[in-house]
């Protein structure tokens, strides 16, 4: 069966809203967790496809779900796309992410470039 | 023999000023001295005579004792005389003296014999004792002696020898004139080069005061601003420094002046990199830019270096000025942090309302009409613009902050310029201009750079490119400029830039004029964030422009732009 699915990690409701709804417009299926620490358990059940990752999250940081998911063998394959409002803080991680955002994101952005990714597999 | 001429130099000493009248009673004294003694010693052999040889006896020689005691009185009264007037001292004496000299001959051999010649004496000593035209007075005296002395004996008086009395008395005049004359010359020149001395003195002592008022307000100077100062000579010892410097660095004044500079910037003090900042600075001043600041403990100063020349134009040491600057520094730390905080919040919510504006533009919820349309289209022109000015700020406070840090990597020209055109595209083509750009063939597929800056760099140039053009189009070229540098370039067919303005497109808070502001949008900080972001990959840009024909910006960085 193939990997569609797509987990958006942002505590924000309305750009989590906002990033679900670029995604399923990409066609993916999606999920949305609003907790790091939710999230940090989740991703030890499942491989999503993509994650769009906030840097800023509660209870555990954007950081280190990212370390968890490049150092996890079953998470190897997984894209992420970091979203962050802070510049440094998306600088500092650019290299361990397909692509990072500087919040603002637009949604026909974020639309338009995991469709690609999407059609790319 | 010191001891007798001081006594010596004592007794013939008077006390007046006027140096004409010291020199006739001083000689006075001399002559007084020498009859004095020549009276005690004459009185002197009369008593040894008389007492051992039972005396020579005679009428003249009962005369000659008194005679002596005389003479001895006498002149202890005219030097007493002397003493406060040296005229009638010198008058009296010489009258005394002619008159004991026609005492000691008959008046025969006084007026006509072998006593004739005592009479030149008074005449010749006259005219220096008394004044110079004496001498003729004296002439007359003597004349007036003899000739009364010749009448009383019945002789024809000596008219040969009245006349050489006048003779001498002309002699003497002339004689006594001629040294006045010459002594007072003597007087006149020596004042005169006594007057030359003080005056020397005088201008030499008023340079040498000028001069030390001079360095004293140099250093008064120096001693009362609030800045603190050091002066090091070319081997980077400190030479001189002032209060404030103390308070500013917390070393005792020992511990800075005198110093060679590895002793003053003790690891302990300033950390490597600050050390090696100031270093710099010292050594090239002006390279790393006006000021440069640095944390010292708990402060944090601010440090202006120049190079001090000698008036030949060799450099003969460094001045560094320090200012306290820590309060500054928190405000304007406290200030990029307020401006991040309010960005940072504010970005969240306005791209929740950008992002909820586009679903319902993109038709996710369900299709909507033309005006509905055209409201979210509305709404989402209005956010972008908050967007962008929030985004401005954050970045200029950023670069403030020092914080923004460029990463160089390898990267792809192509994917850098797909990346612009992702962006810039539709919003192009929403203005129907044409956004086109080249790559030139000897440029490398692979370079070296920071492509998330130069993204940014090259979406803020085109994104204004769009703004202030009309109709045409916007061209982006990569190009190699020569073997060491590459660089981009936007051209576009636009508005243009008023020459009197190119100089300040790239300063903060700056747009052409105010009302373009409203116009266009922004707030005048992009070009100045593109040239700040240049700057820190150690590029330069510059822009021509014509008005009415457009602008090219020109970037042109470092081909070998390795270094991290």
């Amino acid at each position: 069966m193939e990997n569609n699915l797509a987990l958006i990690i942002e505590d924000d409701v309305d750009l989590s809203n906002i990033f679900a709804e670029a995604l399923r417009a990409a066609g993916f299926e999606t999920e949305i967790i609003r907790d790091g620490a939710v999230a940090q358990q989740r991703l030890k059940e499942v491989a999503p496809y993509i994650v769009i990752l906030d840097m800023h999250l509660p209870h555990v940081d954007g950081s280190v779900l990212l370390s968890q998911i490049r150092t996890d063998p079953p998470l190897q394959k997984v894209k992420v796309v970091i979203v962050t409002a802070d510049a440094i803080m998306g600088d500092m991680y650019r290299e361990q992410a397909e692509l990072t955002f500087v919040k603002p994101v637009t949604f026909t952005q974020l639309r338009d470039f995991t469709e690609r990714m999407r059609l790319q597999k | 023999m010191k001891s007798i001429r001081e006594i010596l130099d004592r007794i013939l000493a008077t006390r007046a000023t006027d140096p004409d009248d010291a020199r006739r009673r001083r000689l006075l004294n001399i002559l007084m001295l020498g009859m004095f003694t020549s009276g005690f010693v004459g009185a002197l052999v009369i008593i040894v005579d008389a007492v051992t040889l039972k005396g020579l006896g005679g009428a003249g020689s009962q005369l000659l004792l008194p005679t002596a005691v005389i003479i001895m009185i006498g002149t202890a009264v005219l030097y007493y005389i002397n003493r406060y007037s040296g005229r009638w001292a010198a008058f009296l004496f010489l009258l005394l003296l002619t008159v004991a000299f026609s005492f000691s001959d008959t008046p025969d051999q006084l007026a006509n014999g072998r006593s004739l010649f005592v009479y030149t004496f008074p005449i010749a000593i006259s005219s220096l004792i008394l004044f110079p035209i004496a001498s003729f007075i004296f002439a007359a005296i003597s004349s007036a002696i003899i000739a009364g002395l010749a009448t009383s004996v019945q002789v024809v008086p000596n008219l040969p020898a009245i006349i050489g009395f006048f003779m001498l008395a002309l002699v003497s005049w002339l004689s006594a004139r001629g040294l006045e004359q010459a002594l007072k010359d003597l007087r006149v020149i020596n004042t005169n080069l006594d007057q030359l001395v003080s005056e020397r003195t005088k201008a030499l002592s008023e340079s040498l005061t000028r001069e030390m008022i001079e360095a004293g307000r140099s250093e008064a100077i120096l001693n009362s601003i609030a800045d603190g100062v050091i002066v090091f000579d070319t081997n980077w010892k400190s030479t001189l420094a002032n209060p404030a410097i103390v308070n500013l660095l917390e070393i005792p004044f020992s511990g800075i002046v005198e110093r060679g500079i590895d002793d003053l910037l003790k690891p302990e003090r300033i950390s490597a990199k600050d050390r090696g900042m100031l270093l710099a600075m010292l050594e090239r001043p002006g390279q790393i830019g006006e000021s440069f600041k640095m944390e010292w403990g708990k402060k944090t100063l601010s440090v202006n270096a120049a190079q001090v020349y000698d008036s030949a134009g060799a450099q003969i040491g460094t001045v560094a000025v320090f200012r306290d600057f820590t309060r500054e520094a928190e405000v304007e730390r406290m200030k990029s942090t307020f401006v991040a905080v309010v960005s940072h919040e504010l970005r969240t919510p306005l791209n929740a309302i950008m992002g909820y504006a586009e679903m319902l533009k993109e038709s996710v919820y369900g299709p909507i009409n033309e005006k509905q349309s055209g409201a979210t289209d509305r709404v989402m022109a209005n956010t972008q613009h908050l967007l962008d000015l929030v985004s401005e700020l954050l970045d200029q406070a950023q670069i403030e902050a020092g914080k923004l840090k460029i990463r160089v990597a390898p990267f792809a020209p192509a994917e850098l310029i797909d990346a612009v055109h992702g962006v810039m595209d539709k919003i192009a083509a929403d203005k129907n201009l044409a956004f086109t750009s080249e790559i030139d063939p000897d440029l490398p597929e692979q370079m070296n750079g920071d492509s998330y800056r130069l993204r940014q760099i090259l979406i803020n140039l085109v994104n204004n490119a769009v703004k202030f053009t009309g109709k045409g189009g916007i061209h982006i070229r990569f190009f190699r400029r020569d073997a060491a540098h590459w660089g981009i370039s936007v051209r576009d067919t636009g508005d243009g830039i008023p020459k009197d303005e190119i100089p300040h497109i790239f300063e903060t808070f700056r747009q052409v004029d105010g009302t373009t502001t409203r116009q266009y949008g922004g707030i005048g900080l992009g070009l100045s964030i593109v040239k700040q972001l240049v700057g820190l990959m150690q590029g330069e840009i510059a822009v021509e422009s014509e008005l009415g024909s457009g602008s090219t910006f020109t970037i042109l960085f470092p081909l070998n732009n390795a270094n991290k």
